[in-house]
């Protein structure tokens, strides 16, 4: 099983240090307005140049997918001077933005270190020390947003129930029975945008931050998601990175196809990318 | 990968963390031979902690009937596929080396591979896990009591009826009533395989939850436990389990007069198959001796109630007197090697047995010891052929703070209704 393991560590190594050679620089071109760019269909996403980011199996640390659906992201940068902005585009025939069960949302992220200066943290969700961003879309957040939360109603038509707590108890009362709603838990509900705000030092300590700032949308149309990241370039927050024209850093992705059951370490990634911000 | 010892299995195993036992630990014993598979305790559990949006496909507690029934269905032989898969690809046998058994030992030793050590074996589509294990599809959670009363099918006879079908020690058609919750396992797998660390064992009494604010709604936990008790609510995106009704086990109810209470699947069991407690445990995970404890008694004394699945290798809390007709190479996957001696002694129990078993479902209170007051011989017979005596003995049971909490005699008294109330209610 070691060997296996370090047979595993090391095909992804040489793939990321393959993938690293042949990645085309992501460039953040300077586009003209100000505020967020969350529209995957703006006209200033024609004036950045794609690049093709290759995705491959995370096959490092368990749970494991070796047979990830998503093989390549294209994926575009701007700026506004204000925020900066990438539309990540991809195929995925099965839309998948409801969660049952027995199946997974579509998601995408976008990694960058905190400190674009500093020493380049590991491109596995960072290390101690090596504090990273990370900024994850979630079809599921996308579709509370546009359609509405959702309910028992929503996912099993046909289900009854005679009565629930908030039909006896004060609201108060039957907020026990509301679970992670009722606790706040991030990942419950899409609220204001369908981009969580996180960051991580490694496996397993991928945080929500206090402060949230990312935002973005996302489209499905024809077998394609089209899905904008965003966020401000420079902020009071601490846990953000401060981008600023001129700067060169990195870029790490990562997407999950909800219809191939991915989710969590089940995902598809990629190394590092060159990221410039253009002046 | 650190290795830890597994008493149920007899020896260590790998698991992913190092061993760390809490002070004591939730455990339970169940009765199987008694259950009439009400669903009562089904039903407590939903009306205290289940009955929220998104929690209708959920049952913490369950009663199925075996061999056919699951919840979520066929779950046992799916886990138990996956084991076997696993050893045919390794060329190994899931066995067990009773010839030695002792204290820490009781059963003998498992010579297979637990789902930890089996999931090293496989590299397939599902890639590497932590547990070997696989996520039920929606539609398997939808039917609780599928197959409720299905027996195998009849053997010999015309119109199927079999003359002999129905005598110990094997009955030729036969189903059981199984009662199943979280084991809150000495080494959960759900645990094991969170990748967030969402899930704790909590240092007092072992009872292991899922953090509602951490938890990430990935499933890794539904997909590693074998027993399918963390359960996925679509309305929060995270998963649930049993929370051990842990107001209870701290004694915070208000009727508990602050004693450790039973939780309310156990406190309402119609048929009194179930006595659930606490019972000590040393920092090596041994139970501490506690020869007056009646679930130190019945599990390591009388070894007449056994762990559920033991060779899945989470050390599971929960402990079944096995159905006394069901052929015994079933039982002997279910339950390990242990079943033909505790089948032995629940048929001709002990004096001390009859008399412990009498306690079940008698208080809601948790009961930590139990004294017996010898009383006199009541009946006579021959049990397999060996003489059996029946004695009317007091058994007396009492709380955490040593306070009496139930005197009950093996003779239930008799009272008989006078004839000018034979009708009235
Ligand atoms: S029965 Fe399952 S959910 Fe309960 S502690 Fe064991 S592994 Fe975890
Ligand atoms: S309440 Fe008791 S007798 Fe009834 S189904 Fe549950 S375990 Fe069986």
């Amino acid at each position: 099983m070691r060997a296996r393991l370090s047979a595993a560590v090391l095909s992804a190594l040489v793939l990321w240090a393959s993938g690293a050679e042949a990645q085309a620089p992501l460039t953040a071109v300077r586009v003209a307005g100000a505020g967020p760019i969350v529209e995957p269909t703006a006209s200033v996403w024609k004036q950045s140049r794609p690049v093709k980011v290759a995705m491959l199996p995370q096959t490092v640390t368990p749970p494991q997918k070796p047979d990830t659906a998503i093989k390549e992201l294209t994926v575009r940068a701007v700026h506004n001077g204000g925020w900066v902005a990438f539309l990540i585009e991809w195929k995925d025939p099965t839309l998948s933005n409801r969660i049952v069960l027995d199946n997974f949302g579509d998601q995408v992220a976008v990694q960058l270190p905190l400190d674009p200066k500093g020493a380049v943290p590991s491109p596995m969700m960072g290390n101690a020390g090596g504090r990273v961003n990370i900024m994850q879309w979630r079809a599921a957040f996308q579709n509370d947003i546009e359609v509405g939360p959702p309910t028992v109603q929503g996912l099993y038509p046909n289900a009854w129930a005679d009565v629930y707590p908030d039909e006896l108890m004060s609201a108060a009362d039957a907020r026990p029975y509301t679970g992670a709603l009722g606790l706040e838990n991030p990942i419950s509900r899409g609220v204001a945008t369908a981009v969580l705000d996180q960051m991580a030092e490694g496996w397993g300590s991928m945080t929500v931050k206090p402060d949230q700032h990312a935002l973005g949308r996302g489209t499905w149309r024809d077998g394609v998601w089209r899905v904008v990241i965003t966020r401000p370039m420079v902020s009071d927050d601490v846990n953000a990175p401060r981008l600023l024209p001129g700067d060169r850093t990195v870029a790490g992705f990562a997407v999950w196809e909800g219809g191939n059951r991915e989710v969590g370490a089940r995902k598809a990634w990629a190394p590092w990318v060159p990221l410039v911000i253009g002046r | 990968m650190p290795q830890v010892y597994n008493w149920q299995l007899g020896r260590t195993m790998e698991y992913p963390y190092e061993e760390r036992h809490p002070k004591s630990q939730f455990a339970f014993v169940f009765n199987t031979n008694r259950c009439i598979a009400c669903q009562t305790c089904t039903m407590a559990c939903k009306s205290t902690w289940t009955f929220g949006k998104g929690q209708e496909a959920m049952w913490w507690n369950n009663v199925e009937t075996k061999p056919y029934g699951g919840y979520p269905q066929f779950w046992d032989i799916k886990a138990l596929k996956l084991l076997d898969d696993a050893h045919q690809k390794a060329g190994a046998t899931m066995g067990w080396e009773t010839g030695k058994p002792g204290p820490s030992k009781p059963y003998g030793e498992y010579s297979g591979m637990t789902l930890f050590e089996a999931a090293r074996q496989r590299y397939g589509p599902e890639g590497h896990q932590r547990v070997l294990g696989y996520l039920p599809t929606d539609e398997e959670w939808r039917f609780p009591n599928i197959y409720e009363d299905t027996s195998t099918a009849y053997q010999g006879g015309r119109l199927g009826i079999s003359a002999e079908g129905a005598s110990l020690p094997e009955h030729k058609s036969w189903f059981f009533y199984l009662q199943r919750l979280c084991n809150h396992c000495t080494y959960p797998a759900c645990l094991a395989a969170c990748p967030r660390k969402a899930i704790y064992k909590r240092p007092e009494d072992g009872i292991v939850l899922i953090d509602q604010e951490r938890c990430r709604g990935y499933r890794a936990c539904v997909e590693a436990c074998p027993y399918k008790k963390p359960m996925y609510r679509p309305t929060t995106r995270v998963s649930e389990k049993c929370v051990a009704c842990y107001p209870r086990i701290e004694g915070t109810d208000p009727l508990s007069e602050g004693v450790p209470m039973e939780t309310r699947c156990m406190a309402s069991c119609v048929g009194k198959i179930r006595m659930q407690g606490l019972v000590k445990t040393n920092p090596d995970g041994s139970w501490v001796e506690d020869r007056q404890h009646p679930l130190y008694y019945m599990v390591k004394i009388e070894k007449v109630a056994l762990p559920l699945y033991p060779q899945f290798g989470t050390e599971p809390n929960g402990y079944y007197i096995p159905p006394r007709w069901v052929p015994r190479p079933y039982l002997r996957q279910m339950f390990g090697p242990g079943v033909d001696e505790a089948i032995d002694k629940y048929t001709a129990p002990s004096r001390e047995l009859l008399a412990v078993m009498q306690l079940f479902r008698t208080t809601q209170k948790m009961l930590s010891r139990y004294e017996i007051t010898q009383g006199p011989k009541v009946y006579e017979t021959t049990v397999n052929g060996k003489p059996w005596a029946m004695y009317n003995d007091t058994v007396i049971g009492y709380d955490a703070r040593g306070r009496e909490a139930v005197r009950v005699t093996v003779e239930e008294p008799v009272h008989v209704r006078p004839a000018q109330y034979a009708n009235s209610i």
